[in-house]
């Protein structure tokens, strides 16, 4: 039924059924996780959903699977956390497979800096994130930094002050969040949180 | 006007001119306010030949009742559906049916019966709603009464009368008794002597006795209009004991149900389809020419010289689309995510829009305990989490029914409900229920739970805008951006509302006339 409706419409529109180079399908059964993450998973902070394209795959299963069991996302204070946690609980171990791999494939352009924060005085804060993160904040797996430079930077913030105020990263299970946790105490103002998540955003 | 009253001259036009003449020549002397609405906009009609094609985005109701103008003016229209289903956040849930929340899909386990059913969104139609009941009309969908408010119902909390419920009669018989009293007493202590003669004094203190049950010398004492604590029809009618103005004071249905049946929305009488909210959508369905495209998941909208491009998804597969023009009925805020050509200004404002968090249970009764105890549809108020219980006022006297177990608009309590799982939900909702109506629990067959800040493709209800963002961005929002139009009750003054929906899609229309028009000459 579906098809010739489709074909109506190709026929009534002039539509064209242009396959779209480079551009990721959806794998079916995962349509939902582009209503908040967005087409292409580009992100959408109007829901608190960020940017996943450019993440790595080793950490987007861990964090996949930290959802999974709770080791992020059940604190009651992190909302968006939950939602992603109830989200996540339901998939299997071949599902959160083959979203890591459906995820790498996206294609969607980097954010721009959408906070006003002064970026150099991020420079200085960012020297002992590089030690982990990289220079260019392009990660490090084996000290298990994720490369961050594509991550939206109000997404980047909200989890500075997560891991800050013991939100992200208290869990016993969550070795590398507890690193991060630790870490986070650089930064002490809010003013900082916001330079340093503007810095690592606009990194090429 | 001589020798004659006005309204022996407007019955002599109305025998001369009819009721329309009656009419007309009242609203020309004044005497009744002329209703905006006349009736859905006249869409400019499409050309015979080479139709001019239109795409909607999203099905809710402003998405239907514009296709459905659309359709009748001889657009060749194609509606884009993400979700499974049409009707967006109308959603009438029976047995079977799939409530699609992100992460706990939940399927509706009531008993098959057409009386079992759950209107999780809209459940209510004021009689002031016209563009609503217009279209109810227009489609032949069949209303009837639903009471929304019942004196019989209760206010509960735990902090209020060591946390007896207390009939709504009762309080607001003793609430007005007790602001009688205090009116009668300054009244009588020449608080108004500069407003009033002594005469008005005398008939402010002969109001405030007749307003509160009063006695002769202006003390509340109960009143046999909240009933008896006797058996009224054999035996002396006694009333029940007065609240303590301070226990009044201290509770906190005053400023939450006390007025709920008061507010313009909600006066009575209200109105609901017969067998659920969904036949409004069903209505708009049978009237299309041509069925929403379900599945379609609209990923990209660009706005082209002369028209618009649309590229949605379907099981896995890109499909672009063109058209001569576009309505948008899809959740402002999901915007952001879909990518488009739309001006930096315009984006500003589609973010603006924010989500709402309202939270609804039904539960499955095995029977209509509430009947027993007096209450035929309306509404109890608890001051737990749960906010409201909702009598069904159809199918009186059948074995079961379908309990509204809460429904939440604070954020704060919408926030713990959404977090718990459903099962947990029900529980939550079940404890608080008990506290009104002792044994509740053990008539709960099976519920149901709708966060709708977490159902797939909606993420919120009761969108809202701040004031600031308001000023700035509603009135270029209900403007087109090209050949793009937005709509949904998110382009209206009221949304969470039907008519806010429908009164979009007429404002949209009333644009699309105007560039029709210029796009011509
Ligand atoms: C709990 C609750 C109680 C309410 N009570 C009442 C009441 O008593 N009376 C009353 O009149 N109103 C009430 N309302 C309000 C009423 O439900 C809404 O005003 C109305 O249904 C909104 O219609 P809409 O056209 O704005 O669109 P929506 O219903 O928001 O529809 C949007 C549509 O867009 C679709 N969509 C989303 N993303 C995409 C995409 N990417 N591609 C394609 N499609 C997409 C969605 O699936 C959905 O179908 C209530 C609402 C709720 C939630």
């Amino acid at each position: 039924m579906w098809l010739k409706v489709i074909l109506s419409v190709g026929m009534l529109m002039s539509a064209a059924n242009m396959a779209l180079a480079n551009e990721a399908h959806t794998p079916q059964g995962l349509e939902y996780c582009t209503v908040c993450h967005g087409s292409q998973l580009k992100g959408n902070q109007n829901i608190g959903a960020p940017r996943l394209t450019s993440l790595p795959a080793w950490y987007l299963s861990r964090q996949l699977n930290n959802f999974q069991q709770g080791v992020r996302g059940s604190h009651p204070k992190d909302t968006t956390g939950g939602e992603m946690m109830s989200m996540v609980s339901t998939f299997s171990d071949e599902q959160i497979a083959e979203i890591v791999s459906w995820i790498v494939s996206t294609e969607s352009t980097k954010p721009a800096v959408s906070l006003s924060a002064d970026a150099h005085k991020g420079e200085q804060l960012y020297k002992t994130c590089a030690a982990c993160h990289g220079v260019n904040a392009q990660g490090n797996e084996a000290m298990g930094a994720p490369n961050i430079s594509g991550l939206n930077d109000w997404y980047i913030l909200t989890q500075l002050n997560h891991f800050r105020d013991g939100i992200r990263g208290g869990d016993a299970e969550d070795i590398y969040g507890q690193q991060m946790k630790a870490a986070s105490a650089i930064v002490t103002t809010k003013e900082e949180a916001e330079s340093l998540a503007v810095y690592i955003t606009q990194l090429k | 006007m001589k020798n004659i009253s006005r309204r022996q001259f407007l019955t002599y036009v109305g025998a001369v001119g009819g009721t329309s003449a009656l009419l007309k020549t009242s609203i020309a002397m004044g005497l009744m306010k002329e209703d905006p609405f006349k009736g859905p906009v006249k869409v400019t009609p499409a050309p015979i030949k080479n139709k001019p094609s239109v795409l909607i985005l999203g099905s809710g109701i402003a998405g239907l009742a514009t296709a459905f103008e659309l359709e009748q003016a001889g657009y060749d229209c194609t509606i884009l559906e993400a979700s499974f289903r049409a009707g967006g956040r109308n959603l009438t849930v029976r047995n079977g049916d799939k409530i699609d929340e992100m992460g706990h899909t939940q399927i509706c386990n009531f008993d098959k019966q057409d009386n079992l059913f759950f209107n999780c969104g809209p459940a209510r139609i004021p009689g002031h709603h016209k563009r609503t009941l217009h279209y109810c009309k227009a489609l032949n969908v069949p209303l009837q009464i639903k009471a929304n408010s019942s004196k019989m119902a209760y206010f509960q909390d735990d902090k209020f009368l060591g946390g007896k419920p207390k009939r709504i009669i009762e309080y607001h018989t003793d609430a007005r008794g007790l602001m009688s009293e205090l009116l009668w007493k300054s009244a009588d202590s020449n608080t108004f002597n500069q407003m009033l003669n002594a005469e008005d004094v005398e008939k402010l203190m002969d109001f405030s006795k007749a307003f509160g049950d009063l006695t002769e010398n202006g003390k509340y004492i109960g009143s046999e209009r909240a009933g008896s604590i006797t058996d009224r029809m054999l035996d002396y009618p006694q009333p029940h004991a007065p609240m303590e103005l301070k226990a009044l004071l201290d509770s906190r249905f005053w400023y939450g149900g006390l007025l709920g049946a008061e507010l313009y929305d909600w006066c009575e009488p209200l109105m609901e389809p017969i067998g659920g909210m969904d036949a409004v959508v069903k209505g708009f369905l049978r009237h299309l020419k041509k069925p929403p495209v379900l599945n379609a998941q609209v990923k990209k909208i660009f706005n082209k010289a002369n028209g618009v491009e649309v590229t949605y998804e379907q099981g896995g597969e890109f499909h672009t689309v063109t058209a001569d023009y576009c309505f948008n009925n899809i959740p402002a805020y999901f915007m952001a995510g879909i990518e488009n050509n739309f001006s930096s200004t315009y984006q500003a404002g589609l973010n603006s829009v924010k989500r709402g968090h309202l939270f609804k249970i039904a539960y499955q009764m095995k029977s209509r305990f509430w009947e027993d105890d007096g209450i035929y549809g309306g509404i109890s108020y608890s001051a737990d989490a749960i906010s409201q219980i909702w009598y069904p006022s159809h199918d009186i006297n059948a074995q079961k029914g379908i309990l509204l177990g809460a429904y939440t608009w604070d954020p704060k309590h919408s926030a713990m409900f959404e977090s718990l799982t459903p099962l947990e939900r029900l529980k939550v909702g079940a404890m608080s229920g008990e506290k009104i109506h002792p044994g509740y629990s053990k008539y709960i067959e099976n519920g149901i739970s709708i966060p709708w800040a977490r159902m797939n493709h909606q993420m919120g209800c009761g969108m809202r805008m701040n004031k600031d963002d308001f000023k700035t961005y509603f009135h270029l929002l209900q403007k087109p951006e090209g050949r793009h139009f937005m709509i949904g009750d998110q382009i209206s003054h009221h949304s969470g509302w039907q008519e806010g929906a429908l009164a979009s899609s007429e404002q949209a229309l009333g644009q699309f006339n105007h560039l029709v028009a210029t796009n011509r000459t």
